[in-house]
């Protein structure tokens, strides 16, 4: 009972998290743009040299994060997760299926996967690898 | 985040010809080119995998087997399947986009390529990369 409980609430999170990022932060939403982004390092990479020059310290490397959908086919998930495994980015299974992520988005359509370019002012990146 | 479709990756054509077949990066374009306005890069790969050689094989047919057919392609990011092994044959001087433009220059950098991958492939390194793609 406890176990259920902490799933919802930390559920609730996730989608909180995730309506801040597509409020301040970059993300693409869809599968070809996913592996778009997990291809592409450039953005990232400028970001970190701007960070760097900002703040003259190394503040860490600005991480991506994919999500993926539960009802996503297992062929088109095995191949996100291993791109994803080459870009060392990480990966979040999310607790819905397409239709709800759409929604977590706050978007009128159906979103199997997205990727979470620059997290904006959330905090999604950093806590999510925890619960994972 | 790490960039991983570098020179020297192996990875698998997904479509055209060559579909199924595994190559190795040679040099790639990130943003593309005036021509090519994607991410390409360019990839030598394997048009015909060596046979398997048995050691019953006489020395003849253990050079016959071991030949090996290649091509140099330009190839769109996205019909490629990057993989997480890494093929260490320095083809840089020998395939170049230059190679590519006539028909004899083509040939003549396929079959420096061809000899570089038969010496690797007789050392029995990078098993993996000589072997067909079962599918």
């Amino acid at each position: 009972m406890v176990a259920a409980k902490k799933t919802k609430k930390t559920h609730e999170s996730i989608n909180n998290r995730l309506a801040l990022v597509m409020k301040s932060g970059r993300y693409t939403l869809g599968y070809k743009t996913v592996l778009k982004s997990l291809r592409n390092s450039k953005d990232l990479e400028e970001m970190n040299l701007l960070l760097v020059f900002k703040s003259k310290t190394l503040i860490g490397e600005v991480r991506k994060l994919v999500i993926i959908a539960n009802n996503c086919p297992p062929l088109r998930k095995s191949e996100i997760e291993y791109y994803a495994m080459l870009a060392k980015v990480g990966v979040h299974h999310y607790n819905g299926n397409n239709v709800d992520l759409g929604t977590a988005c706050g978007k009128y359509f159906r979103v199997c996967c997205l990727s979470i370019i620059d997290p904006g002012d959330s905090d999604i990146i950093k806590s999510m690898p925890s619960d994972h | 985040m790490v960039k991983f479709l570098k020179p020297n990756k192996a990875v698998i054509i997904l479509q055209g010809r060559y579909a199924g077949r595994k190559a190795v990066i040679v040099k790639s374009f990130d943003d593309g080119t005036r021509d090519r306005a994607y991410g390409h890069c360019l990839v030598a790969g394997i048009k015909k995998y060596p046979s398997k050689v048995i050691k019953k094989d006489s020395a003849k047919k253990t050079a016959k087997k071991s030949r090996v057919k290649c091509f140099i392609k330009l190839v769109n990011y996205q019909h490629l399947m990057p993989t997480r092994y890494t093929l260490d044959v320095d083809l840089k001087d020998v395939v170049t986009v230059d190679a590519l433009q006539s028909k004899e220059k083509k040939v003549g950098a396929a079959k420096e390529t061809k000899a570089r991958f038969e010496e690797r492939f007789k050392t029995g390194k990078n098993r993996w990369f000589f072997t067909k793609l079962r599918f």
